[in-house]
């Protein structure tokens, strides 16, 4: 039953998708991620659940910070693509350290990025 | 060329079947009075179009539309929906109501649910106050004929449904369309079944021949004598790979649809290049096709490379001699095939195209290296490597479908990498799916060894050096692997399935072999007994249907053909299905939509 109780909860804030009221969403998938962290057998989904909050705040501040409605509700990948894309790599990086992002994943999304905005000097730096 | 393919040359003539459903739809159609406006739902136009023609509906008075949220637009006074028993499409339905009543439009509404009428619909409509304005009928249609062996039952999402839901309605529906079938054919008389759901469509055909017994005294000798119900389950590989069949590679690359694709309309040799679709039939009606939709691609290039040299030598002799009237005729008839030459060169190069990347031939590669289930690490690298690079979701989840089917699913710490490693890239709405195939047990935790080897092994599934060009076995269909379903009725149609115990023991659920007597009391065994080989009178070859729970691949329904083409074979195969599916639409129904 609470683990039923846990997936509704983390459907419900997607069936929001769109709202422009990001903290009651964060606070919806945050108590999912402590329903489904009450048993054992959901550790993997409490994690995600956390991971997923953290990076709705993390994209509500890039958003706030770049005035460019286009972080939330991507994935993590896609926001450092978009991150390298607009040439702020500070933030690229703060994304991949956040969500430990592995090593091969990083330079295939470098790469990709850098190629979509044709800085070709940057990719045979790199 | 028609859409609606010609029945009539097939093992069995399916068009009795399509006739009464088509009259049924007119009888409905003809109740009704007057104009009116015929409302069905996009799927349903689909497996509609493989009944009737659109202009015979028009002739009895209907105007077609298809419904959707928005309101209505048409004159017509009557309104006849004709909708599958789905919960959002009777949404559909009373916004429809509601919006003719606010502008005060005096509509009579019919209701006809295909194939039948559902509680949970009819509660959403009475709560929306709308059920006292429709009149409510079924239009029993339980099964179209996609081709002249075919038979789909139209149920896209059926193995989602048993497998993750737990819901099993379209069990029922599948067992109903089984015993209308027997309406027409005859009981038949054996039964063979592996797996949940087969076991339990087996009991349930039973219980409806207890109520309502098709008598051997009306329809004569049973004309199809074994019917063999499998589940998809058993064999989650083979429709996970990619099929190499000219078919089956239409269908992976263009989505063969209610038997026709839509296709840019530049691909088909036209000129203009605003991007027109264009809609190409394909069934057995085409005698090209016919010919080459069963055979290893590149053997389909050869095939039609040779009737196109033939051809033109054909024309230059032409030219250069005197002919007389009769080799002029043979000339001309020989002309006639040209449409039909030109269709398929197009098809064939577009796919030569798509097939000859380095892309598609890697992934061909991996898929053939993990059924051989030798080298796991350079597979997961594989997968790994697809989701960094954000390859289509689908195809990733193939691959790793494909993967955790053949190693009995993944060691622990892999798993929750792998799962991890996508939601990162997809987004972490994708969990919702991730669990969908959890639940399916087609992406799981590792638990005990994988018997993947050993089914391998025993039933000879990886064939080397297989010859694509004058293939002796079924393997030819996937260039050297032979679909583990295609080995299980190879065998239950040779020898019977009890040889093979072992080996389905090892596959889940459980088998049902069984005889059935014409008559419900059971007295009385007077149809040609279960024996092997035995011919109907007339010394047509007897007729084995084979069913499919869950969905059947076009590359699966090509080994089946070959199979009945053998010599020695003393069976014509003819299939039913949940419906067609490749590896892309099956996974498809496991995505959660969010949202």
């Amino acid at each position: 039953l609470l683990w039923k109780e846990s997936w509704e909860l983390a459907k419900n804030p997607m069936a929001s998708r769109g709202s422009p009221l990001h903290t009651p969403r964060i606070k919806l998938i945050e108590k999912a991620q402590n329903l489904f962290a009450e048993t054992k057998e959901h550790v993997f989904e409490s994690k995600a659940a956390e991971e997923h909050a953290r990076l709705l705040r993390m994209q509500h501040e890039l958003e706030v910070s770049t005035k460019q409605p286009i972080f939330v509700d991507s994935s993590i990948s896609d926001t450092i693509r978009t991150c390298i894309v607009l040439g702020n790599h500070r933030a690229a990086l703060r994304v991949k350290t956040e969500f430990k992002v592995s090593e091969k994943r990083w330079y295939w999304l470098k790469v990709f990025a850098l190629a979509t905005i044709r800085d070709w000097d940057a990719l045979e730096k790199f | 060329m028609a859409q609606i393919p010609n029945l009539q040359n097939g093992p069995i003539n399916l068009t009795p079947i399509r006739d009464q459903s088509q009259k049924e739809l007119i009888t409905i159609l003809k109740n009704i009075r007057g104009k009116k406006c015929l409302v069905i739902d996009q799927k349903l136009g689909g497996s509609l179009s493989l009944i009737v023609q659109t202009s015979v509906l028009k002739e009895h008075g209907a105007e077609l539309l298809y419904l959707n949220e928005d309101p209505l637009e048409t004159t017509c006074t009557k309104v006849v929906y004709l909708v599958q028993t789905q919960l959002h499409l009777m949404k559909f339905i009373s916004s429809h109501i509601h919006n003719d009543n606010s502008k005060g439009l005096q509509r009579e509404y019919f209701l006809y649910f295909v194939p039948r009428r559902g509680v949970a619909c009819e509660k959403l409509l009475e709560d929306e106050k709308v059920h006292n304005l429709l009149t409510i009928g079924e239009f029993p249609l339980y099964a179209v004929p996609i081709d002249e062996d075919i038979l789909s039952f139209e149920l896209d999402s059926s193995y989602k449904e048993c497998v993750t839901d737990g819901d099993t309605t379209s069990l029922w529906h599948i067992a109903k369309a089984i015993h209308k079938l027997e309406f027409s054919f005859g009981l038949i008389p054996n039964v063979r079944a592996k797996g949940k759901a087969s076991v339990r469509v087996a009991d349930m055909l039973n219980r409806l021949q207890a109520e309502e017994p098709v008598s051997s005294t009306d329809t004569g000798v049973p004309e199809i004598n074994t019917i063999i119900i499998l589940d998809r389950e058993l064999d989650m590989v083979t429709p996970m790979c990619t099929q190499l069949t000219y078919e089956g590679l239409l269908d992976e690359f263009l989505h063969i649809n209610n038997g026709a694709v839509e296709i840019d309309a530049s691909i088909m040799g036209a000129n203009q290049q605003d991007g027109k679709k264009m809609k190409v039939p394909l069934n057995s009606t085409d005698k090209l096709f016919r010919e080459t939709r069963d055979l290893n691609f590149e053997v389909v290039v050869q095939v039609l490379r040779q009737k196109a040299t033939s051809m033109k030598q054909d024309y230059t002799e032409m030219q250069t001699t005197n002919q007389t009237v009769s080799e002029l005729k043979d000339f001309v008839k020989k002309l006639n095939s040209l449409p039909e030459m030109t269709r398929h060169i197009n098809l064939a190069q577009h796919l030569s195209t798509l097939t000859s990347k380095p892309s598609f031939l890697g992934r061909l590669d991996m898929e053939h290296t993990i059924v051989e289930a030798e080298s796991y690490d350079i597979c997961l690298d594989y997968i790994e490597e697809m989701i960094h690079k954000q390859e289509p979701l689908v195809s990733v989840l193939r691959q790793l479908i494909l993967l955790s089917v053949t190693n009995a699913g993944l060691p622990k710490r892999n798993f929750d990498y792998i799962r991890r490693e996508i939601l990162h890239s997809y987004g972490f709405e994708h969990i919702a799916t991730l669990n969908n195939l959890e639940k399916a047990g087609l992406v799981k935790k590792q638990e005990g060894k994988s018997n993947w080897l050993l089914i391998k092994r025993a039933l000879n599934l990886v064939v080397e050096d297989t010859d694509t060009t004058n293939p002796k076995d079924v393997s030819y269909v996937f260039s050297g692997y032979a679909p583990l379903s295609i080995r299980l009725i190879q065998h239950a149609i040779r020898s019977g399935w009890r040889p093979l115990e072992e080996i389905l023991k090892l596959l889940p659920g459980t088998h049902t072999e069984s005889k059935r007597s014409a008559f419900a009391n059971g007295t009385l065994d007077t149809l040609p007994g279960g024996s092997h080989m035995d011919k109907v009178q007339d010394g047509r070859r007897s007729l084995v249907l084979v069913v499919f729970v869950g969905g059947v691949t076009f590359a699966e329904i090509s080994a089946l053909r070959f199979l009945s083409s053998q010599e020695g074979m003393a069976y014509d195969i003819i299939i039913g299905t949940t419906k067609i599916i490749n590896g892309n639409t099956l996974t498809e129904t496991f995505l959660e939509k969010l949202g």
